[in-house]
């Protein structure tokens, strides 16, 4: 919302630089975005007449313009500009002149004509958008004198952005009235009244309130006579300056009046409306309405709509109606000035995403006071600017008047919420300079709501106000004198933390990726059937992720597609999955494995990755978290049939990892090797790890062996492992493999495995005599049950 | 003979001087203490000495022997020593050449900024609470004083899923369920994905909010300031700061604290808009309306609340122009932290 200084000034004497104003309105809570000094960049403009128009000798658009400056030489000036006609007034900005945007006006020739100078126009003075034409001045404007002060453009405009609770802040009225508490000014208001006029308003015209409860207040004035003509210079100037297109001298005036004191109004040619009469009801199903915006709009019976006594003429607080529309050839209008309710209006208008100036006040509140003092401003405007007769008084249909409630305010409650303590007195004054309303009672303070301030409900909302004024500044800083209870941070966060360290250190980027994806990814990407958002911003977000999976493809394939060979990431975030009626929100991990892990490594001895190199990271995830996982065999339709694994704890699934199925490598750039893993961290959680216990370390020496091992491929690992570490007995301290062979030397069909035995006991130095009988147990027990031997050699 | 012990003494110094390494001083040890060396030679010229000389000369000699011996030894020692070292020296390592084992990745950008903020509340006593990012219309809206058709809707775009919930649109709701469950005092902190309709350079649909909440008896506006001073202290530095009046339906009264632009130190700069100030947050007193939807006493107590984006603060932090670099996963950019 654009606000004018010199507006401002029809209500205060305010001096003070803008700079100051702007700043003091922010700290109260009206947020300055930005202030234009209208005027600052202009230098050397004056009025000038057109002597004579000539076409350029040179060029077909431009015209050759003698222009009397009030200097003895007149100008001669090349115009691209055609509304001119010679005896027009003009800005003109003379050699030596500037203008905003840091243009300098030079002597300059212009298709082999010399130009003295520029005439302007608004757009090029920053009074407007307007750049159709020369800015043609009244032709009573004296001549060769600064254009600076007769445009107005000695002035300001502040760009305010006002929160949602102010609807009050939305007019110049409103700024006024918050600087005058800022600044304790006093706030001048001309009263006006509807007792003069030629006749009854209401002989001419009634109003039937039909939905009391949408419009509790709807007063109607009629102005007869009228001639239909632009408005005068100053009104145009006015609104131009904030940004309001002018249209003619009536709706002019009421957009005038909304800017003014935040009213919003309308206009009605009186003659178009049945009978002549309005009917405030909400519309009947069926019924449509062509609005001012060239729009045809289906009505439905949950919307107020103004009709005559046969069909809408508006929509109430929206937008008004084609068919009443004043236009060039009015002669009588009906001025409306209402009070909507804020939710029908809000309702109608995001029905018909059709947000004007008119419903974006009424959904905020306005003030029922201004029904009749709007109605009163325009009658006397439009009598100043379009002619005619005012009717005597007003309708005033208000079948719900309003009542003035009353908040205690509690002296004892401010300095609860605040930490500082006021004084009645100074309470009292404060809430005076905001020109509400109060009684003292003793200690306690009565307030009554203004009927402008829709946001004040409670007394915290008054005492806000207090703290406003007060300057927030000029609070203390202090600290809580609460103690709360220590907590521990939940499982999850423990193990977020952990694993991002770990994984970071191991040479992993962390990744984010949205939330929301397409609901057209692979099905093997997904877990059951994703939440569909209602809303989308695209069909390529339309969806929530059921895995982290998609997100960690995309980032690895992107990446490849980019020449980005060498990956490893991981991510933690949630998904998003249907359980019943209800959602739950699983935090997972994944993590993406492409190229080499280290591709630094000149010396090539890391150069392979494969599905080991991933779970021996999960292994370490377990560990990390106080867990032994368990490795299966699986078959998800997103690896590679036979190169994943599941993964569990104690029998319960927490996770996958496998080499992508061949089917996703799309792009020939795609290398082979792409590996993924998920682990459900919120499973990881919900388990109760074991807590480690010491055990003594054993002061005596180890008895170490290697045992190769021939075994049909067949036969898994873990299986021979386990068999041996049974066989080991109490004295076998670690059992690990440290060698796979298959090949020369080997049976096809077999494979050597190798493992490293630790014998050790706590209380002796063991002998061979010790470990030997545990080794001719093993190997029995590999040529019984696995059908294997030892590897011979 | 003395003269020719003496003779002997300086020839070895001058020898033993001469040598460059240890070749040339086992050539000196040979060419003095031989089988056929000087000393030999002159131990054997003894038998010329008349024999009263001859004790007195062999004893000599043989203290030159022992003399030159040890001599040697040092040398040859200090020599190897030295000789060693200059070896060492010849396998110089090309440190330019990569290190190989892997670099560490990197921490997100966010999540490094979000950690910062987190564990300053978290040593000031705040503890982390969670809550769902897809969350029921009343959590997200109705409870924080956000009624429905009301203008405040329009301070944040909500996505709505099919099943009527909504993805919420700050963490505040978090503040409900938490105060559902636990009684003052408190003193919690939130952080997590938060989703807006909007989209832009600056905007993305999804993004992280980190939301605070005190509640106590004589928890004040004053105390709010001081908590929210000492935050920004740790964070920012001493700076000016300053609180500006603002609107959230679920504080009153309401404000948004800025500091001094950290780019200009309050001359007026691009990122600040020329205005010398930053914007790093918003707070403000808990609304009673809040307190009543989770039944807390509200004459009894009252409390403070504040929320902040993360994303501004990591972009304004490592000068990312473009919101969407964050979620997009390019390792040419993620590298770089
Ligand atoms: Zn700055």
């Amino acid at each position: 919302m654009k606000i004018l200084l010199s507006w401002l000034r029809d209500y205060l004497d305010i001096q003070m630089p803008p700079e100051k104003i702007a700043e003091s309105l922010n700290m109260a809570g009206i947020e300055v975005e930005a202030l234009h000094q209208l005027g600052k960049d202009i230098k050397g403009v004056v009025t000038g007449r057109i002597l004579s128009r000539e076409p350029h000798p040179n060029a077909e658009k431009l015209s050759l313009c003698l222009v009397d400056v009030g200097e003895p030489v007149s100008l001669s000036i090349v115009c691209g500009a055609d509304n001119m006609k010679s005896g027009d007034i003009v800005p003109v900005a003379k050699i030596g002149a500037s203008l905003p945007g840091g243009i300098e006006i030079r002597r300059a020739k212009i298709r082999g004509s010399e130009s003295f100078g520029m005439m302007c126009s608004k757009r090029e003075l920053g009074l407007s958008e307007d750049h159709s034409g020369l800015y043609i001045l009244p032709a009573d404007t004296p001549i060769g004198i600064d254009a600076l002060k007769l445009l107005g453009l000695d002035d300001t405009v502040f760009d305010i952005s006002i929160t949602p609770n102010r609807g009050d802040a939305l007019s110049h009225l409103g700024i006024a009235r918050e600087l005058s508490a800022i600044f304790n000014l006093p706030l001048h208001r001309k009263a006006l009244d509807e007792s003069h006029g030629d006749g009854e308003v209401s002989a001419l015209t009634s109003v039937t309130m039909d939905a009391p409860q949408m419009c509790h207040r709807y007063g109607a004035r009629i102005v007869e006579g009228v001639k239909i003509a632009p408005s005068p210079r100053w009104l145009c100037e006015r609104l131009e300056k904030i940004g309001v297109r002018p249209i003619n001298n009536v709706v002019d005036v009421t957009n005038y009046v909304m800017m003014d004191i935040g009213h919003p109004m309308h206009a009605f040619d009186l003659k178009k409306l049945d009978d002549g009469r309005i009917v405030v009801r909400m519309a009947k199903p069926g019924e449509k309405i062509k609005t001012l915006d060239g729009n045809q709009h289906g009505l439905e019976s949950t919307m107020l709509v103004i009709a005559d006594a046969k069909q809408p003429v508006a929509i109430a607080g929206v937008m008004g109606g084609e068919n009443s529309e004043v236009d060039d050839s009015t002669t009588s209008v009906l001025l409306e000035a209402a009070w909507f309710d804020p939710v029908i209006v809000r309702k109608t208008a995001k029905t018909f995403g059709m947000m004007s100036e008119s419903s974006y006040r009424f959904e905020r509140g306005t003030n029922i006071d201004n029904v009749p003092i709007a109605l009163n401003k325009a009658v006397s405007m439009i009598l100043e600017t379009a002619g005619g007769k005012a009717k005597a008084g007003m309708i005033d249909a208000y079948p719900v008047p309003h009542h003035v409630k009353k908040i205690v305010v509690r002296p004892r409650r401010v300095s609860q919420v605040l930490g500082v303590s006021f004084k009645p007195e100074q309470i009292e004054t404060i809430l005076n300079r905001l020109k509400f309303e109060v009684e003292r009672e003793g200690e306690t303070i009565l307030v009554g709501i203004p009927p402008f301030r829709h946001d004040l409900e409670q007394e915290v909302d008054f005492i806000e106000e207090i703290a406003r004024i007060y300057g927030y500044d000029n609070l203390p800083t202090t600290l809580p004198s609460i103690m709360a209870p220590p907590r521990k941070s939940s499982p999850i966060t423990a193990i977020q933390n952990r694993l991002r360290d770990h994984l970071v250190s191991l040479g992993y980027h962390q990744l984010i990726t949205y939330s929301f994806i397409s609901g057209d990814i692979p099905v093997q990407m997904q877990e059951g059937l994703p939440l569909t958002l209602k809303n989308p911003i695209s069909e390529e977000q339309g969806v929530l992720r059921t895995t982290l999976m998609w997100g960690m493809y995309d980032a690895l394939r992107r990446n490849i597609l980019a020449d980005e060979y060498d990956l490893r990431f991981f991510e933690m975030g949630r998904v998003f999955q249907r359980n019943g009626e209800n959602t739950v929100e699983p935090d997972r991990l994944s993590i993406g494995i492409s190229g080499r892990a280290n591709p630094r490594d000149w010396r090539r001895c890391n150069e392979a990755h494969d599905l080991y190199e991933l779970k021996g990271l999960l292994e370490g995830i377990g560990r990390l978290n106080g867990h032994v996982l368990e490795f299966r065999n699986s078959s998800r339709d997103v690896f590679h049939p036979s190169r994943q694994m599941e993964v569990r704890v104690g029998g319960f699934l927490i996770g996958c990892l496998g080499q992508i199925h061949p089917r996703f490598l799309d792009n020939k750039k795609m290398p082979a090797h792409i590996y993924l893993a998920e682990i459900d961290l919120s499973g990881f959680a919900g388990l109760s790890s074991q807590t480690p216990r010491m055990k003594p370390i054993s002061e005596f020496p180890a008895v170490q062996r290697d045992l190769a091992l021939v075994l049909p491929i067949e036969t898994v690992c873990e299986d021979v492992r386990q068999a041996l570490v049974t066989e080991g007995g109490t004295l076998l301290e670690s059992c690990a493999l440290f060698d796979v062979y298959q090949g020369k030397g080997i049976d096809p069909g077999s494979r050597s495995l190798a493992f490293s035995l630790v014998f050790r006991a706590g209380e002796r130095t063991l002998t061979e005599a010790d470990v030997q009988p545990r080794i001719e147990a093993m190997t029995a027990v590999i040529e019984k049950k696995f059908h294997g031997k030892l590897r011979a050699g | 003979m003395s003269q020719s012990v003496e003779t002997l003494r300086q020839e070895f110094r001058s020898a033993s001087d001469a040598a460059k390494d240890s070749k040339d001083l086992e050539a000196i040890r040979i060419r003095f203490l031989g089988k056929k060396g000087a000393i030999t030679a002159l131990l054997k010229s003894l038998g010329e000495l008349p024999p009263e000389e001859r004790r007195e000369a062999g004893a000599r000699i043989n203290t030159l022997k022992d003399e030159l011996s040890q001599a040697l030894d040092n040398e040859i020692a200090k020599r190897g020593a030295t000789e060693q070292e200059q070896k060492l020296k010849v396998e110089r390592p090309d440190v330019t050449l990569p290190g190989t084992l892997p670099l560490p990745g990197s921490i997100h950008p966010v999540t490094r900024v979000a950690q910062e903020i987190a564990d300053i509340f978290l040593s000031m006593g705040f503890f982390l609470a969670d809550g769902p990012e897809v969350e029921e219309e009343y959590y997200n809206f109705e409870a924080l004083n956000v009624p429905a058709h009301h203008p405040a809707r329009d301070m944040q775009d909500t996505f709505y899923l099919e099943t009527g919930r909504v993805l919420r649109t700050q963490t505040s709701p978090v503040q409900i369920r938490t105060m559902e469950q636990m009684k003052p005092p408190l003193k919690m902190i939130a952080l997590g994905k938060v989703y807006r309709r909007d989209s832009d350079i600056t905007h993305s649909p999804m993004f992280h909010q980190m939301e605070g909440l005190v509640v106590g008896e004589n928890v004040t506006m004053s105390d709010l300031k001081g908590t929210l001073v000492m935050f920004a202290e740790t964070m920012f530095g001493k700076r000016p700061f300053r609180f500006r009046p603002s609107y959230f339906p679920f504080t009153e009264p309401s404000a948004e604290m800025d500091i001094q632009c950290i780019f200009c130190h309050g001359n007026g700069c691009k990122i600040c808009k020329g205005t010398g100030w930053m914007e790093i947050l918003g707070c403000g007193m808990v609304n009673p309306k809040v307190f009543e939807a989770v039944k807390y006493d509200t004459e009894k107590f009252t409390g403070f609340a504040f929320g902040m984006g993360i994303e501004r603060q990591a972009m304004l932090r490592y000068g990312i122009n473009d919101i969407r670099l964050l979620f997009g996963s390019d390792i040419r950019f993620l590298r770089q932290f």
